[in-house]
């Protein structure tokens, strides 16, 4: 097959063209195989440039692209773009990095620069005569979502889902919804009132026909993909079978239970924050020396990071002590108060202002928690005086992060979803992607994906419901084609790529060639995984096949001799 | 007798060390220009067959980049990458090609000094070994 | 070998007798006339045996097996591509004489119907005097080597473990255009695929005939397989660690929480 490639080398203003010599590469590339045309442009992504590129496409009947200029992963749409409004697959589309890759990283030896920027341009131009335009697959979507989790954030995204009209099942293991709110009577630094966010929420969920709320059930099964899950709820001693277009995970974090540390479990009057809470809400405080810890279990070795609500719930049950008794004395030993924000920092002053102390301690000088008598002694070594004091108390609170819970590698494994070193959900892009998982049509709100405030649940939460209901309102999902592809004619059906898929892709059938391997195309998230787990080429991921990049290599060893000489 | 300039191939994967490549260009770090990138999707996918094959037509060294494990985008994709290079790199020291010449390490998108690190110790490794002598040897 | 076949209710008996002088494998079916059985000549049985397979039907076979040919048909079965339900094994304890003709480590089937088993060394010479080699002097021996290989797929064709079709060193994509000798490549590559099946029966070296020492390279290549992963082929059970995640889970079927 012949092939008319166009190869297109940008300066990008001085950002290439002072390291490279762009003339000369464009000269070289001049003469490698089935190139027609080379050009260059000053930059190729700006409006001028495309034009130039689509007309050279047309003029010279080009019918394959490289263009050699930045990374692929900020402007390969762009390229693709363009060729498409010209006519050409935008999968015959090769983009060369010669900025990131070459001249910012080699400034000073434009020389070799030059030289490199030649072999990488032949590796494109060798792979991009090998390539196959591809058809986006298009899969219908199940109208419907799944939440996993009934706590706030979860709540927050059913409510969400439900009045835009979505069909939702909420499956919650425990047998009430709120999760770790049920505990809390007012959420700080603005005393919103816990139980009444709750229950409209709750009043949402149930005033809904389209709403079911499975309690005391958990999700046992997951299978399909993006648009068309099916799940198995498992509750009551009943198994139900549901479809879902999307899945939301919000299996929220639990407050860690410091056991052993400072006396918990072991001294009387030595509580975690969140039992501090229910004590709040009954009225029935009874201490008036009130010891606060801060950073209990978190920001040390093993657990490094902050918790971030744990301050600013300090600050709010401090001053809320002072509400119910204004001679308390209230004392948060801390290693830094982190209440960012402008209600958060007010709160902070208020309780300063209120009389509450605040003694700053230092991870290699701890608190020591005993007990004299009836009372509760804290020795802290105060960094300001510089010196150790005890602090007698009658209630000593410690503030624990929220870790995941236990059954969250449960629940990983269960959704084929990363958890991070701390089992916390961990979502596709922190910035560009923060509520979804990189598993299409699965998404993570709340604080199973990393502790958050109330305030942070419900925006979670509705962002997930957000994304979560593109797909399904737009009733569509696009496949990219880079998926595994089976050449059934050569499948030995040896099963290698079936145990391999991190997806559970590929599964072997019977064929008109006899049984074979056949990849689910919506499930393939194009990793590739399974292609270097086969023997014969069988399978072959597009865009990226064993043929192309061998024939890569072929160009690397080929270019480095004609280069050198 | 010329300066010996290896010839190196290294397969990064999109969504980690393709990054921190890009990262390292981004900020300027500045590196031995040996190092020649194939992107792949994850470097689960790179066969063995590629690495036998470039040592085998005289490339110098290859090196395959991941994601850490635990942060793969495919989860647990380079974990296989993570067993199959090795194993590969101990293949090829039993005919008498030095084990060092492949490489596995992992490169996040957030690293690009450990890209930079990478590279330039990898260049550096290379070049004490001397030129793959399959790159005289015709068959 | 009668008495296990009558034992063993197989439809059908797989084994070895004189044919036209030689000693050829035959597929025999109950009531045929034996003729003059023969365990005397090691042939591959897993390998013809999953060449007969598909003509089989429901019927099951009684395999006289070496414990090669066991740990053959152990990995053919683990990867679904034979039935252990429908095969009998009729286990054949190798003689001293073959085991060291085949360098043999692992003579000895899990149950033994014909002879008994002996001895065997688990070093190998010819692996021991290789490894013994300076990475020069290996390059420099594999180098020969592997230019007296004529591309004729002996060692593939001979192979009870190799199963595909068609192989992928029959094409250009790792190995050069140019034929013959086929490169440095090529049974490298057939080392990596072998690298989690490979049960050492030595075929590909008594097929080779340019003398490439490939048994040798088995061996060594399976040395590093366990030192790496601590597997070794050739049971009908633990999944090959190349494509298991780290903590050995593949995703099928593998519901173990940690």
């Amino acid at each position: 097959m012949t092939v008319r490639i166009g190869v297109f080398i940008c300066h990008c203003g001085h950002n290439i063209a002072s390291t490279v010599d762009v003339e000369d590469v464009v000269e070289y590339a001049k003469g490698l195989p089935g190139v027609v045309y080379s050009g260059r442009n000053l930059y190729s992504c700006s409006q001028e440039g495309l034009t130039s590129i689509k007309e050279s496409i047309k003029n010279n009947e080009l019918d394959r692209v490289v263009v050699a200029a930045c990374t692929p992963r900020t402007h390969e749409p762009v390229f693709r773009r363009a060729c498409e409004q010209v006519g050409i697959n935008k999968y015959l589309f090769e983009f060369v990095n010669i900025r990131e890759h070459c001249s910012w990283i080699h400034t000073k030896e434009k020389e070799e620069a030059t030289k490199k920027a030649k072999k990488l341009v032949a590796m494109g131009v060798a792979k991009v005569a090998l390539l196959e335009p591809q058809e986006e697959g298009e899969s219908d979507v199940v109208p419907k979502a799944v939440v996993i989790g009934a706590g706030l954030s979860g709540l927050s995204a059913a409510a969400a889902l439900l009045n835009q009209g979505i069909e939702t099942h909420i499956v919650e293991k425990e047998a009430t919804v709120g999760g770790i709110l049920r505990d809390i009577a007012v959420i700080g630094p603005d005393d919103v009132d816990a139980q009444e966010l709750i229950r409209s929420l709750t009043e949402t969920v149930e005033k809904s026909p389209k709403a079911h709320l499975h309690l005391s059930s958990k999700v046992t099964e997951l299978k399909g993909f993006i648009g068309n899950f099916e799940l198995t709820i498992e509750g009551g001693g009943k198994e139900e079978t549901v479809q879902a277009g999307a899945v939301i995970v919000a299996t929220g974090g639990v407050e860690h239970r410091p056991e052993g540390e400072y006396g918990f479990g072991e001294l009387k009057g030595v509580i975690t924050q969140l039992e501090l809470e229910k004590i709040l809400g009954s009225g029935e405080l009874g201490a008036r020396r009130i010891v606060i810890i801060n950073c209990v279990g978190s920001r040390q070795p093993g657990r490094e990071y902050c918790s971030r609500v744990c301050c600013n719930a300090s600050l709010k049950n401090a001053v809320r002590v002072l509400d119910t008794d204004p001679d308390a004395s209230v004392t948060i030993v801390h290693r830094d108060i982190m209440s960012c924000g402008t209600v958060a920092e007010e709160l902070y002053r208020e309780a300063s202002d209120r009389g509450v102390r605040f003694v700053r301690y230092g991870l290699d000088q701890r608190p020591e928690v005993s007990s004299e008598g009836e009372q509760l002694v804290v020795e802290v070594f105060d960094e300001t005086l510089d010196e150790k004091i005890d602090l007698e108390s009658d209630l000593v609170v410690l503030a624990t992060p929220i870790v995941s819970p236990g059954d969250s590698s449960e629940t990983s494994k269960l959704l084929k979803v990363p958890r991070d070193k701390h089992g916390f959900f961990l979502e596709a892009h922190v910035k560009l992607r923060p509520v979804e998982f990189a598993t299409d049509g699965v998404f993570v709100c709340g604080s199973a994906r990393w502790p958050v405030s109330a305030r942070e649940c419900i925006w979670q939460g509705q962002a997930a419901a957000a994304k979560a209901s593109i797909p399904i309102s737009e009733g569509k999902v696009v496949i990219e084609a880079i998926t595994a592809v089976v050449d059934p004619e050569k499948c030995a059906a040896c099963g290698n790529c079936v145990i391999s898929c991190p997806y559970d892709a590929i599964e072997i059938v019977d064929t008109e060639s006899g049984r074979a391997a056949r990849v689910s195309e919506a499930q393939c998230k194009g990793c590739g995984t399974c292609v270097a787990a086969c023997h014969n080429d069988a399978i072959q991921q597009k865009g990226f096949s064993s043929r192309q990049l061998g024939a890569m290599i072929d160009a690397l060893i080929r270019a480095t001799a004609e280069v050198s000489r | 007798m010329t300066e010996f300039k290896p010839d190196i191939l290294a397969f990064c994967c999109n969504w980690c060390s393709y990054a921190g490549a890009d990262l390292a260009g981004v900020n300027r770090l500045q590196m031995p220009t040996n190092v020649n990138v194939v992107r792949v999707m994850c470097s689960a996918s790179v066969k063995p067959e590629y690495v036998i094959k470039a040592l085998s037509q005289g490339i110098d060294g290859v090196l395959v980049l991941g994601c850490h494990i635990g942060d793969c985008h495919y989860m647990t994709g380079n974990h296989r990458t993570a067993k199959r290079i090795p194993l590969t790199a101990k293949v090829l020291e039993k005919v008498g090609i030095d084990s060092r010449r492949v490489k596995l390490d992992w490169v996040s998108a957030a690293e690009g000094d450990k890209f930079q690190q990478v590279i330039t110790e990898f260049v550096e490794e290379i070049k004490g070994l001397g030129p793959n002598p399959l790159r005289e040897v015709r068959f | 070998m009668r008495i296990a076949f009558e034992e063993m209710k197989a439809d059908r008996l797989l084994t070895a007798r004189t044919e036209h002088g030689n000693v050829a494998p035959v597929l025999l079916a109950r009531g045929d006339e034996p003729g003059e059985l023969r365990t005397d000549v090691p042939y591959q049985m897993a390998n013809i045996l999953l060449r007969v397979v598909p003509y089989l039907g429901s019927d099951k076979i009684a395999v006289v097996a070496r414990r090669c040919d066991e740990k053959a048909i152990a990995e053919m079965s683990k990867r679904g591509l034979l039935d252990s339900g429908k095969i009998s094994l009729i286990g054949l304890a190798c003689d001293a004489e073959q085991v060291s003709e085949c360098r043999c480590s692992d003579p000895c089937p899990s149950k033994v119907h014909i002879g008994e088993c002996v001895k065997a060394s688990p070093t190998d010479k010819v692996v021991e005097d290789l490894l013994a080699k300076s990475i020069s002097e290996r390059l420099e021996f594999w180098t020969a080597q592997f230019r007296k290989c004529n591309k004729c797929f002996g060692c593939t064709s001979n192979c009870p473990v190799c199963f595909c079709d068609e192989c992928l060193l029959e094409e250009k994509t790792f190995t050069p255009e140019k034929g013959i000798p086929p490169g440095f490549a090529f049974h490298l590559i057939r080392s990596i695929h072998l690298a989690d099946k490979c049960v050492e029966c030595g075929e590909c070296e008594r097929a080779c005939p340019a003398d490439i020492p490939l048994l040798a390279l088995r061996k060594m290549v399976n040395r590093d397989v366990k030192e790496l992963f601590g597997f070794v082929s050739g049971d009908g059970e633990t999944t090959s660690p190349l494509l298991t995640t780290l903590d050995g889970d593949s995703m099928e079927g593998d519901n173990d929480v940690c």
